[in-house]
């Protein structure tokens, strides 16, 4: 099973993913695409590994070239975030700016094969009507097109709204 | 406490007014005794590490209107991150304590927690 879940800023989209794992089997595995890269980053990076504290997750640091990875075991996932890794697929050294897509499609596919229940992270980035420069706006665009690419192939999409999970495909795991 | 959220000009204070509430019973942005008020965003973005002073007093409205303002590229200054991830979590506590949260979309209310009595 896979589930999708997106929101924007500060809305309880990480709290509420861990809240699913742990309806879900064991061994969990914490996928984090987010780079520490600085005082800020560092603290969120903190921050979300005291909230999984005690919950049973393992973490796996994994930035770029999700379809090479390996879990050491086969239960239920929880990948964090889309962005972070789309992102890093685009603007790293070792990503690839122009086709961020298939990169990151088939890094999820290949995980999705690995686990029984893979919880997926993502974010609304295309919300603010800016204008940017090139590279920015070809991140937003593929981004949007990486979200609705999963939601296609998730079995239920729920939009984190001040922390309540609105359900835009499926149904709420019980 | 009904709280209401949704983007700019989705049609929130005109929702509030169909619930009763007239613009003079509406603070812009504004602590004061009114029993509703608006862009508390604005409040929050003035200084995002004290959103948790604005907790009881926010609590005592009977309705809170927040704009939604996390649904875009992470901005590059850090004050403006700050204040849209403080935004975030001070709704998500709003809501988690509210008896009804109100989700405006194109002028559509969705009532996505409790229910409401018109």
């Amino acid at each position: 099973m896979m589930i999708l879940l997106t929101g924007g800023s500060g809305c309880g989209k990480s709290f509420y993913a861990e809240s699913l794992c742990m309806k879900l089997p064991k061994p969990r595995y914490y996928i984090a695409a987010m780079r520490p890269f600085g005082e800020e980053s560092e603290r969120k990076i903190a921050r979300h590994r005291k909230m999984r504290d005690g919950k049973g997750f393992e973490t796996v640091e994994r930035y770029t070239a999700l379809s090479s990875l390996e879990l050491p075991g086969r239960g239920t996932a929880l990948l964090e975030c889309i962005c972070n890794l789309t992102a890093n697929e685009m603007f790293d050294e070792e990503g690839s700016y122009d086709d961020p897509f298939d990169r990151v499609i088939s890094g999820v596919e290949a995980l999705c094969l690995q686990c029984n229940d893979l919880i997926v992270v993502t974010n609304d980035v295309g919300s603010d009507g800016h204008i940017y420069d090139e590279g920015t706006n070809a991140y937003i665009s593929a981004l949007g097109k990486i979200n609705a690419e999963l939601a296609k192939r998730a079995d239920a999409v729920y939009e984190l709204v001040c922390g309540i999970p609105v359900v835009r495909k499926g149904a709420l795991l019980e | 406490m009904i709280l209401i959220v949704g983007g700019e000009g989705a049609g929130k204070r005109t929702f509030a007014k169909s619930l009763g509430y007239r613009d003079e019973d509406m603070a812009d942005a504004c602590l004061d005794n009114l029993p509703v008020i608006f862009h508390v965003e604005r409040l929050v973005f003035d200084c995002p590490e004290k959103a948790d002073t604005l907790y009881d007093t926010l609590l005592a409205k009977e309705i809170v209107i927040c704009n939604e303002v996390g649904s875009g590229v992470i901005p590059i200054e850090r004050s403006e991150r700050l204040g849209r991830e403080a935004v975030g979590r001070l709704c998500v506590w709003l809501a988690s304590r509210a008896d009804t949260v109100v989700r405006m979309v194109c002028g559509i209310p969705s009532v996505i927690k409790g229910e409401l009595q018109i």
